[in-house]
């Protein structure tokens, strides 16, 4: 077929230009460029608090913004709403579908989200009339498992699933507003810009995604891992993407500079990283791994400065408060730790 | 699928690929030097109110649990 030749060829010669684009601009390299400034120290957290009384798997957890309530999601179908100060339970919701792989908390506080093997999204309202917690809306298009989700407003969220695509939904009508696709591989993890006009997804193609929420575009593309990305986060300026994977590292790819500037990885650590938070300057990344350990990194040094050892198996997801003033892990061993 | 509507479909998808390539392709990069300075810069400002990274005195710690007092 000689277009499809055609289209071949053009393909690899655009791959050619990206590549000899992103060297162009390649001056130095953030190490370097970072040598000079001083060594973060050692970073000793303390277990401040455990929250206790899931009674199976936690599969994720997401903060509130006011950095005082949290959720987390379990595979004992229950969605527990805490507060970590003084680690009451403020609301424990039971789940249709126990299949829980996500959930989040929305800015406002009003509703929270979960999903999972059910392949739906389910927006909960938390301050209904009459004090109880229902679903309001049951977001189903997806064609695979749901395992991240993300609310850009009470009115809008944004879901990652095994079916390859995200999609961005209104809440009000429970429909599908854009359907973003582009990705090979599931799609495992989400994160939305601090400005809420982009989002990054990662996948089981190896590959992180920025996509362009109201043009409904993917503008940018980076490789690089050698395996499935499980965990995606913006580095607080929003002018840089985190991400971890199975094949025992994290990356920082600079949104500007279009590449890689950092890999975060040690000859010790050989097992995958499931989940990622920066903290709220961004020179620290808190990463969660199936050692059942959160390693500490220096993000412009790319050294470890520090461990989280608490939990009895591997560490799902993790979280800093908008105030940076805590760390939230959970874990498989049912339990969630607040860290400082 | 017959076999006209499989290749039909496969260079749609290839026309895809590289349209979104042409979209990546085309997008303005800046330098490494200067997306680090700016990096660096952002850790830098805001570092002093990174708790997590300077460290929390007990008195303004609301996860610590506060000790007894006795009252003599």
């Amino acid at each position: 077929m000689g277009e499809m030749e055609e289209l071949r060829k053009e393909a690899e010669s655009l791959k050619d230009q990206i590549t000899a684009a992103r060297k162009t601009v390649q001056d130095t390299t953030l190490q370097e460029a970072a040598a000079g400034i001083t060594a973060v120290g050692r970073v000793q957290l303390k277990t401040r608090k455990t929250l206790r009384g899931h009674l199976a798997k936690i599969y994720a957890m997401h903060w509130g913004a006011d950095s005082t309530l949290c959720v987390s999601a379990s595979q004992d179908g229950k969605l527990i709403v805490w507060d970590s100060i003084t680690t009451n339970k403020v609301n424990a919701i039971p789940l249709k579908s126990s299949w829980v792989m996500t959930c989040a908390y929305a800015p406002s506080g009003n509703l929270v989200a979960c999903g999972g093997l059910d392949n739906m999204c389910s927006i909960y309202n938390l301050k209904g009339k009459d004090g109880n917690v229902k679903v309001m809306r049951e977001l189903a298009a997806h064609t695979g498992y749901l395992s991240c989700c993300r609310f850009l407003s009470d009115t809008e969220i944004i879901t990652s699933s095994g079916d390859c695509t995200c999609v961005l939904w209104d809440i009000e009508t429970g429909t599908e507003k854009t359907i973003f696709a582009g990705h090979l591989g599931d799609c495992m993890s989400l994160a939305v810009s601090p400005d809420f006009k982009f989002f990054i997804s990662g996948a089981c193609d190896f590959t992180a995604k920025l996509w362009d929420i109201r043009e409904a575009q993917c503008r940018q593309t980076f490789s690089g891992h050698e395996s499935d990305i499980n965990a995606i986060g913006f580095f607080p300026n929003g002018n840089a993407v985190i991400t971890g994977s199975d094949d025992a590292t994290c990356k920082l790819y600079d949104l500007r500079a279009d590449q890689e500037l950092n890999t975060y990885q040690d000859s010790s650590i050989m097992c995958g990283v499931t989940s990622l938070a920066p903290s709220v300057s961004g020179r620290l990344l808190l990463a969660g791994y199936d050692d059942f350990n959160v390693n500490i990194w220096d993000t412009l040094k790319s050294e470890r400065v520090g461990v989280l050892a608490g939990h009895d198996n591997r560490v799902s997801c993790i979280g800093v408060s908008s105030d940076g003033m805590a760390c939230c892990t959970g874990s498989w061993d049912s339990f969630l730790k607040i860290w400082n | 699928m017959s076999s006209k509507m499989h290749n039909a479909s496969r260079i749609a998808h290839a026309r895809r690929t590289v349209q979104q390539l042409r979209i990546e392709a085309s997008i303005e990069r800046i330098k490494v030097s200067k997306a680090s300075s700016d990096l660096m810069r952002y850790c830098g400002e805001h570092a002093k109110n990174d708790p997590l990274l300077m460290g929390i005195a007990a008195s303004e710690n609301p996860f610590k649990d506060k000790k007894p007092c006795t009252v003599l």
